[in-house]
């Protein structure tokens, strides 16, 4: 069955914990309606409550209210018919490492309950250029292959969507802009709907369709990238002076929208960066500016426009597993 | 179902017998305990053993006991492949298909069970190298062997039902020690529990090791077959698969 809303979340909020102060509201009454054949980010940073809506979506956690359907059927009460027909593609590479890469496939189909799944399997493998390792171990894979077939585990029975969570966390450039091709190629080839979960900001832009700004667990803004962009209509300049300066004198530029002080500098925004500039050197001395960046419009911005954070660096990773696969990858 | 419970205990299966130290230890460790343990009472004189044990031959006495009690803690390793795949992610691999928590359950408690038995054959191996003779009949072997996949049955079921909640690698560990100590020495699997103080005979009485133990003893011994005992374990395994099956529909952790 396709439906032309593959993802349709309905005032959800999802609650860790009970008791005052020992509770967390994980996901604060989110909505969404993500179209079939669609690749959907999630943008935010670590703890917004990607990973959550994930699980919940996936019915590994329970729901604490509203309602969430994928590929139509009801993921709370209509579970085991949903996990037939989405996939899964984890931050970190999980495979039977005991087991070689035809095996991983059997596996994967005895536990989707697939008949004459070889055809299947075999296609896959040549797709992601696979067909020459079916029978090494996985443990001999390289992180770009391992990758892949993880995939390959996603796609073999056919899904009609696709959660990855965070997929190229931890990789090198090269292996993340391959897999960014892979998931495009993918959603041609096999039509399925990809939510992906992400906290890069290129990885949203340049590859996903629609992406929804998520931040303490609400969603904060949706639409297109180039939509988004185009709702923070003003550059952000980002200042600090060696001598001091007030905001009032700032304001008084022409074309400067706000000013607020940050740390040691300012953060202005304004209308054109390329008109701002000339005038900000006219008021002050060139040898006075110790720093200064411009951001043009980007989901960054975006974020920091809605939110007055920016998504930021990597944190410390909370999630051992995520650690592990980094010592993995690390070690090649 | 049939197909995810085969694909998950096939998989328990493979991961176990591939590591070449579980197949060293598994072939070692019975003639390990019958030479060592086994060999501790051949000086003694045989009317004292015959008093003792009602047989001559410690051997044929130990070997029941000691395969019962290797199936107490086979269910520590089905613990700790559960442990292995809520940590590094497996277990959400799992149930992000249609796959049911209960079915992981029974997978685990079967494979851990038939690790169990794999024991069965190596340590008779090791028996026959001893001397000890065997009957024939397939009748009480299969009563024998059943007896004994009962058993390990039961006990990977409650280490599953313990160790469901938990993700930390020391618990079966731990759970083991608290478990498979007792149970061990309060059994008439390395000695007659009519030795035993009123207390330790009153844990042997309804301790499942003892039932299994004196179940293979009828048969090694050449003195009969109690069904009795069997239909006990059978319960013993119904009742510990039920809990286990319960327990982790409701609290076995995915991470």
């Amino acid at each position: 069955m396709t439906t032309s809303i593959a993802i349709e979340v309905h005032d959800l909020s999802k609650r860790y914990g009970s008791g005052k102060g020992r509770s967390v509201l994980a996901l604060d009454h989110v909505t969404l309606a993500i179209p079939s054949a669609t690749i959907f980010g999630l943008l935010g940073p670590n703890g917004a409550g990607k990973t959550t809506l994930i699980k919940v979506l996936t019915g590994i956690s329970d729901i604490t209210a509203g309602t969430a359907r994928v590929a139509g059927f009801d993921v709370q009460t209509e579970s085991l018919q949903e996990r037939a027909r989405v996939g899964w593609v984890a931050a970190e590479v999980i495979l039977d490492d005991d087991f070689s890469v035809w095996e991983n496939l059997w596996l994967q189909a005895k536990l989707q309950d697939l008949r004459g799944w070889e055809e299947r399997a075999a296609q896959l493998l040549k797709y992601f250029s696979l067909s020459d390792v079916r029978d090494e171990k996985t443990n001999h894979l390289s992180t770009g292959m391992r990758k892949k077939l993880e995939i390959a585990l996603a796609l073999l029975h056919q899904p009609e969507v696709i959660f990855m969570d965070e997929p190229t966390i931890g990789l090198d450039v090269g292996t993340r802009r391959m897999l960014w091709d892979i998931v495009t190629g993918v959603r041609k080839e096999f039509g399925v709907t990809i939510l992906l979960t992400t906290h890069y900001i290129e990885e949203a832009d340049i590859l996903c369709d629609r992406v929804a700004i998520i931040d303490e667990g609400r969603i904060v803004a949706e639409g297109s990238p180039a939509e988004l962009k185009a709702r923070v209509h003003a550059d952000l300049v980002e200042l600090e002076l060696s001598d001091g300066v007030d905001a009032a004198a700032l304001r008084s530029i022409p074309g400067v929208q706000e000013v607020k002080s940050i740390g040691a500098g300012w953060q202005i925004r304004v209308a054109s960066s390329e008109e701002f500039l000339p005038r900000l050197f006219a008021a002050i001395p060139t040898d006075h500016v110790r720093k200064i960046s411009v951001e043009k419009p980007s989901l960054e911005t975006v974020f920091l426009d809605l939110t007055g954070k920016r998504i930021g660096a990597e944190e410390p990773m909370g999630d051992i597993r995520k650690f592990y696969a980094q010592i993995r990858r690390a070690r090649g | 179902m049939r197909s995810q419970f085969w694909g998950l205990y096939v998989r328990e299966i493979l991961r176990t017998f591939r590591n070449p130290f579980v197949i060293l230890i598994t072939v070692v460790q019975p003639f390990m305990w019958l030479a060592f343990f086994g060999s501790s009472f051949s000086e003694v004189p045989k009317t004292y053993l015959e008093g003792l044990f009602h047989t001559s031959d410690y051997i044929s006495f130990l070997l029941p006991g000691v395969l019962s009690t290797s199936m107490l803690s086979v269910g520590m390793f089905g613990s700790m492949s559960t442990i292995q795949d809520k940590r590094f992610g497996f277990m959400k691999r799992i149930l992000i298909t249609p796959t049911s928590k209960e079915l992981i359950f029974l997978s685990k408690a079967f494979g851990s069970a038939t690790r169990g038995l794999v024991q069965i054959p190596v340590m008779v191996a090791a028996a026959l190298a001893f001397g000890v003779t065997f009957s024939l009949s397939p009748l009480e072997w299969a009563a024998w062997i059943l007896g004994l996949l009962f058993l390990a049955l039961g006990f990977s079921s409650l280490f599953l039902a313990v160790t469901a909640p938990s993700t930390d690698w020391q618990t079966p560990g731990v759970v083991s020690n608290f478990i498979t100590m007792p149970l061990m020495f309060a059994s008439a699997s390395l000695f007659p529990s009519q030795q035993f103080p009123s207390w330790m005979q009153a844990i042997a009485s309804v301790n499942p090791v003892s039932f299994s133990a004196l179940l293979g003893r009828g048969f090694v011994l050449g003195t009969g077959t109690n069904w009795w005992d069997l239909a006990y374990l059978a319960l013993f395994a119904v009742a510990m698969t039920a809990i286990g099956y319960v327990v982790s529909a409701r609290w076995l952790r995915v991470e």
